[in-house]
């Protein structure tokens, strides 16, 4: 779970750090107080979404391997190797396209919404 | 690309095209060219692409034309080929009767414009995929557009090895599916975001390979997007510079991918028709037809082609120190491409066609 990543929390920093650099700047005394507000907003959104996609993920693995013990990591590879838990590989992809819709509610919901799943 | 096409230096020189003028009317047999205007188009953000409007005097080309110069890229994705050589597949391509932009001239000598170049003649319409997708006269166009596409595909994948103007192209491994799987999985080896769903894709590429079929000339990147059409109607194929030897059925499933239908979900073929009329042109000039049936297949090897490249993207992002956002944004993509891959999948394991 440590694996770096391009996730909410990688592009909320990059959106902070250009509004920080590039808008605020500019923006004209009045108005940096909402500057510094929405900066605010994106940062404690980043921590919200960043637990909630662990979350799913955490379901997954705890679903697949002794509690606590599992990676994405592992599991990319008892996937590819065929080593998985006994008994586990059956609803593997359900569960895969359940822990990928997690996925997308942060990354992209109106890509779920055009394949039908409600968010 | 974010690049800012303003902020690379430009090799051709608007102000002193006295060598480029010469050196084209040798290379044309003409006696003089004189050029009107040059003006640099946009989009080429790791290449120049110029237009060229000329008069010429003499030799078999005399009279007026509108012409694209290319420079090679500077910095080429991996797996492209370089100028000369996606010139040369395009030659091939011409000369099969494929509708390309005609090849004209290429140049490797440095000197004439500081870089090396190629010239077609410049065609018109949009590639632009979106505006070709939402053309409020799509549904009429649509289905023979796709048949047109069909038959073109078809003519490429007439070109067989070996082919002494190709030689520089690899012939595929004998296992050309595993090969490819291999590299994926090489490619996920190297990202530091391991991607479960995907490597359950490629699992399964590997236990429903379909046997293989006569090796053909593949374009490698052909979707909507890389084709140009004005009025509805096909006036050329674009971007050959991922042209490799391989199973013909690879370019009919990249084309079909559900990643490449810009919101026409339901129409199959690149978004703009249903695949049956895809196929139709394709099998009416084909001596090998293809089954609608057997596209599902490559289409998920195209999910995930295209789910690997994002994540590679992303890998730019993460590690390379480019710090894009549109880079970063492309990284986010694979979840979209290995959840097509799965509804895909899981279809085909329940007997129903595939979306």
């Amino acid at each position: 779970m440590t694996a770096r990543r391009i996730d909410a929390d990688a592009l909320l920093d990059l959106a902070t750090e250009m509004l920080r650099a590039e808008v605020m700047p500019a923006l004209p005394p009045e108005r940096r107080y909402a500057g510094a507000m929405i900066a605010n907003a994106l940062e404690i959104a980043r921590r919200a979404l960043a637990e909630e996609v662990e979350a799913a993920e955490w379901a997954l693995l705890d679903d697949l391997y002794e509690e606590g013990e599992g990676s994405t990591t592992q599991l990319a590879r008892d996937i590819r190797a065929g080593t998985l838990p006994e008994g586990k590989a059956r609803g593997l992809a359900a569960a895969l396209r359940t822990l990928l819709i997690a996925e997308l509610r942060v990354r992209n919901p109106r890509f779920l919404a055009s394949r039908d799943v409600g968010g | 690309m974010t690049m800012a096409v303003a902020s690379r230096p430009r090799t051709l020189d608007t102000a002193n095209l006295d060598p480029l003028q010469r050196w084209l009317a040798g290379a044309i047999e003409a006696d003089r060219v004189e050029i009107k205007s040059a003006d640099l188009l946009s989009g080429g953000a790791v290449q120049e692409n110029w237009r060229i409007d000329a008069t010429i005097d003499g030799g078999p080309r005399a009279g007026t034309h509108a012409f694209v110069l290319r420079t090679d890229a500077v910095a080429r994705l991996p797996m492209s080929l370089d100028r000369p050589r996606e010139f040369a597949c395009i030659k091939a391509a011409h000369g099969a009767g494929v509708l390309v932009a005609e090849p004209i001239a290429e140049c490797g000598d440095r000197s004439v414009i500081g870089a090396p170049f190629t010239v077609q003649r410049l065609l018109s319409g949009t590639a632009q995929a979106r505006r070709i997708a939402r053309d409020p006269k799509l549904a009429a166009f649509g289905p023979a557009l796709a048949r047109e596409i069909g038959g073109q595909l078809a003519r490429i994948h007439a070109i067989r090895p070996p082919n002494g103007a190709l030689t520089f192209l690899p012939l595929p491994e004998p296992d050309a599916v595993g090969a490819a799987v291999a590299e994926m999985r090489s490619a996920l080896d190297k990202a530091s975001e391991a991607r479960p769903a995907l490597e359950y894709v490629l699992v399964w590429l590997l236990a429903n390979k379909p046997a293989s079929r006569a090796t053909s000339l593949v374009h490698g990147d052909f979707r909507t997007g890389n084709y140009l059409v004005e009025d509805g109607r096909l006036t050329g194929i674009l971007d050959w510079e991922f042209c490799h030897w391989g199973d013909p059925r690879e370019d009919l499933g990249w084309f079909c991918a559900r990643c490449w239908r810009f919101g026409n979900d339901a129409l199959a073929a690149g978004g703009i028709a249903p695949r049956a009329d895809l196929l139709d042109g394709y099998n009416a000039v084909s001596g090998a037809p293809i089954a609608e049936h057997e596209l599902a297949f490559w289409e998920i090897l195209g999910a995930a082609r295209w789910a690997t490249i994002a994540l590679l993207q992303g890998q730019r992002f993460l590690t390379g120190g480019e710090r894009s956002l549109e880079l970063a944004l492309t990284g986010l993509m694979p979840a979209e491409m290995e959840f097509d891959a799965l509804e895909a999948i899981a279809a085909i394991e329940a007997g129903r066609p595939i979306p």
